[in-house]
């Protein structure tokens, strides 16, 4: 079906000279069998999107730079095409569907491919009737796109993507900015097209248990332009996105490894199921206190009444699907988002009546878009910047950094940092005057298991001063690495203020793969596995 | 997500009607402003687009867009009045509405700049119905701006203007885009507080910039590998020379409504060069049909709704032209 011989990328600055030593894929060599599913794995910026846009044409069309070797697709080679050369072969489907969407209604937004590729009218509707029963969008088809949930909206790009009569599906991280129910059902059809419609799928994906357990084949993109294909339990060497699956199946040495949820359940049943209690910290005094905080935008009420304390020493996972109403509540507590109604007291002073300069020695926050803090030309600017915006001594801005970043070239521009140090810098821009209370607004976006690791590390540090960190997230398994006491909000009310334990336990519909794969009640991540 | 409360429609509302119906309803309101002197009238326009808007609008982002236009309009008739007071042109034959004191600036080219000076009702009239005509003409096209949904109008399309179409309706599409990033990155920004001074500029205007690029990048890649651009049976001349041609068409129309309507040249030619538009236009209608290149899956239909918005549309172009709303 696909067969890729000495293909070979690299980018290109924009002086026409090549932008690094190594090219992001270098003479790759491997063949996709029809009907075959492949999960595509790798560290994160290590080049799975540009893997996956190399094979349907966007790069090098859309991100610049130079290709050569051979895509071979049914034996034609369509290296150097316009991604609409070969439209009719190859589908694809993003991490967010409505950036993509061409459309505004359901029907619309799906025939649109099959309008561009001249197919007649009667075949469209013949297309259409099978594919929205294959995805279950016949009661949808006339919806706006807009009203539609994440999961619903992805279903609507698959099949938008497939009714050229593309018989192979490239996926780059579509379950990403889905809700876990969002992302089961998406996972559940790609399945069911694999299997059942025997369609090629290559599927770039963040939550690998889910969908180990059905995939033929696993493609590592490795970073140093290498690509390997091979059977699932061989290709996890690599510890920097070793899923949990894997992870626990290496700390108990079992050979081979298990890669389905059922398969490991049956191995640690019959294994020691030594483990220790989850350590969670003891909180301290009171330092924000809110009551009956409610966010309204205009009719949309965000956020009804919600009232809670947090403490220092401690870290509070927020959790709760899209649009539940968590970044509402960040914003509302760190004063200068819109706040109804209600009271937030930090230390006896309300955030809203400060100024942001005076807030910073209350309160930090890190939004969702991190990057969006940074404005200047360099890493010494920025931190520069900070030191005097905030009237501290020289250097304390540098000082958090260095602690949180380790020590970092600073003429670098700041946009060349990784996600995670940026993240790290806008930290330490916030904590420049050693706030008690840290916001963070989901965190983990795009980062990697790795940089998830030296984030948890950084924030326990930071806790160890006494601090209360609140962390508004639905990334289960960090939240299982870090927090002390869980949050839960749905449709803009608190629900529950549970042990991490609890909350993310065997059972729970938020249950961390760990708890999924164990049915252990009390264990929850692979660090409290005995090896 | 917040579309969730469904407004009720009527035969005029935008989600049942044609966006072509709306375009051309707002270049008949706009032609006919251009073609009046009245106050009343001028006003009158003014009023009836926002009342359109008011009544057919839907839930959707440019259907707010209205908001925008209707600042513009005021700042255009606001800034056409201030000039005429500042830049005064003496008009001693009527009656002094307005005695600021005169300033005479001697530039010393001679004759000396007068600013301000006493002011006539006339004058003050005048400078009024041209801010107001302005108005009319931006309020117009905001009304069919704000009704027309840019996609729809993308689908009914001919296809020799697909691209072009193609284009203006991305453009369209990233204006609310680009509000929500601007509105982010400003929140975000409120976090390192003072946002004085020239160098913050680049810290608000990148990040929006790169949302922008980005957003439109992504919607241009999912477009082309869902098979947008594909030639089909045409050949690569065949493309080129339709874009050439149609590029040609919309330039002497455009040119040629533009020269109707502003200079008083001779009309003769102002109309011979909008004919060489529409030659250009079927040479390009020409090439490019006849060749099947694209379904149309979907065809919207003028219904009656339609009707009703044409018919009102076309009495009052005629209205316009017959003189009535002249004086």
């Amino acid at each position: 079906m696909i067969e890729i011989k000495n293909l070979t990328f690299s980018y290109l600055k924009p002086d026409g000279t090549q932008k690094s030593e190594e090219p992001q894929l270098s003479r790759v060599n491997l063949e996709i069998l029809p009907g075959e599913f492949v999960l595509v794995c790798g560290p994160t910026g290590s080049g799975k999107s540009t893997f996956l846009k190399a094979l349907n044409g966007l790069a090098p069309s859309f991100t610049g730079g130079v290709i050569s070797g051979q895509l071979l697709i049914n034996g034609v080679d369509y290296l150097g095409h316009e991604p609409h050369d070969f439209a009719n072969l190859i589908g694809y489907v993003n991490q967010q569907p409505e950036g993509a969407f061409v459309a505004d209604t359901v029907l619309d937004e799906i025939v649109y491919s099959a309008e561009q590729l001249a197919i007649p009218k009667d075949e469209i509707s013949h297309k259409v009737e099978k594919l929205s029963k294959l995805l279950n969008l016949e009661d949808l088809l006339d919806q706006a796109l807009v009203n539609l949930s994440g999961g619903q909206q992805q279903r609507v790009a698959i099949a938008a993507a497939l009714i050229s009569g593309a018989k192979i599906l490239l996926l780059d991280e579509p379950t990403s900015a889905l809700d876990l129910d969002g992302a089961t059902e998406v996972l559940a059809i790609l399945k069911k097209l694999a299997k059942e419609e025997s369609v090629t799928v290559l599927l770039a994906e963040h939550r690998i248990s889910r969908v180990l357990g059905s995939v033929d084949s696993v493609l590592v993109v490795h970073g140093d332009g290498s690509v390997t294909k091979g059977k699932p339990e061989d290709q996890f060497n690599d510890a920097r996105f070793a899923p949990p699956i894997i992870q626990l199946g290496q700390r108990l040495a079992w050979k081979p490894l298990a890669i389905s949820n059922t398969e490991a359940y049956q191995r640690w049943q019959s294994s020691s199921q030594t483990f220790t209690t989850l350590t969670t910290n003891l909180p301290s005094e009171l330092v924000l206190k809110a009551e009956e905080v409610a966010v309204s935008f205009g009719n949309i009420q965000a956020l009804k009444s919600c009232s809670f304390e947090l403490f220092g020493n401690q870290i509070t996972a927020l959790m709760g699907d899209n649009g539940s109403g968590k970044s509402s509540l960040c914003w509302a507590l760190q004063g200068s988002g819109t706040r109804t109604s209600g009271t937030v007291m930090v230390l006896g002073q309300d955030p809203k009546d400060l100024s942001p300069q005076s807030r910073l020695s209350l309160l930090a926050m890190v939004p969702q878009r991190a990057a969006d803090l940074l404005f200047l030309q360099s890493l010494a600017d920025e931190l520069h910047e900070s030191d005097e915006f905030a009237e501290v001594p020289a250097g304390t801005t540098a000082a958090i950094f260095q602690q949180l970043a380790g020590r970092i070239d600073t003429s670098i521009h700041p946009r060349d940092l990784s996600a995670g140090q940026q993240l790290a810098l806008v930290l330490a821009l916030q904590l420049v005057k050693d706030a008690p209370v840290l916001i963070l607004d989901e965190p983990t976006r795009g980062l990697d298991y790795a940089a998830k690791r030296a984030l948890a590390k950084q924030l326990k540090n930071l806790r160890a001063k006494n601090r209360s960190i609140l962390l508004a997230t639905h990334d289960i398994e960090f939240v299982a690495m870090v927090a002390d006491r869980v949050l839960t909000i749905e449709h803009g009310t608190l629900v529950s203020d549970e042990s991490p334990t609890q909350a993310l336990g065997t059972g729970s519909s938020r249950a961390s793969q760990i708890a999924e794969i164990t049915r252990t009640p009390g264990l929850i991540t692979i660090e409290q596995v005995k090896a | 997500m917040s579309a969730l409360v469904t407004k009720q429609t009527h035969l005029l509302s935008a989600g049942r009607t044609h966006p072509g119906a709306w375009w051309l309803a707002g270049i008949s309101l706009a032609l006919s402003a251009s073609l009046s002197s009245n106050l009343f009238v001028l006003f009158g326009i003014c009023a009836l687009a926002m009342l359109t808007v008011r009544l057919c609008r839907d839930e959707s982002p440019w259907a707010r867009s209205i908001r925008f236009y209707l600042i513009l309009g005021l700042v255009v008739v606001a800034l056409r009045v201030l000039f005429r007071i500042v830049f005064n042109l003496a008009d001693a034959s009527s009656d002094v509405f307005l005695n600021l004191p005169s300033i005479s600036i001697d530039l010393g080219f001679g004759n000396s700049l007068h600013l301000l000076g006493a002011i006539s009702m006339l004058s003050l009239k005048a400078a009024l119905v041209d801010g107001l005509r302005l108005a009319a003409i931006i309020l117009a096209i905001g009304m069919a701006n704000s009704l027309a949904n840019p996609r729809k109008l993308l689908r009914a399309t001919p296809g020799a203007l697909y691209e072009i179409a193609t284009a203006i309706s991305i453009a369209i599409n990233l204006a609310p885009q680009l509000i929500t990033s601007l509105n982010r990155v400003r929140r975000s920004r409120g976090l390192r507080g003072h946002s004085k001074g020239i160098k913050t500029i680049p810290g608000i205007v990148i990040p929006v910039l790169e949302d922008t690029i980005e957003q439109s990048m992504q919607l241009a890649a999912s477009m082309s590998a869902r098979g947008f651009g594909r030639r089909g049976n045409r050949s690569a001349k065949n493309v080129l020379v339709t874009r050439v041609t149609t590029f040609l068409a919309l330039t002497f129309i455009v040119a040629g409504v533009a020269m109707l309507l502003i200079s008083n040249a001779s009309q003769l030619l102002d109309l011979s060069v909008i004919l060489t538009g529409f030659v250009f236009a079927f040479i390009s209608f020409k090439l490019s049909s006849g060749r099947v290149n694209r379904t149309q899956y979907i065809v919207l239909r003028w219904q009656l709704g339609d009707a009703v918005v044409l018919s009102l549309s076309a009495l009052m172009v005629i209205a316009a032209f017959s003189g009535v709303f002249a004086r």
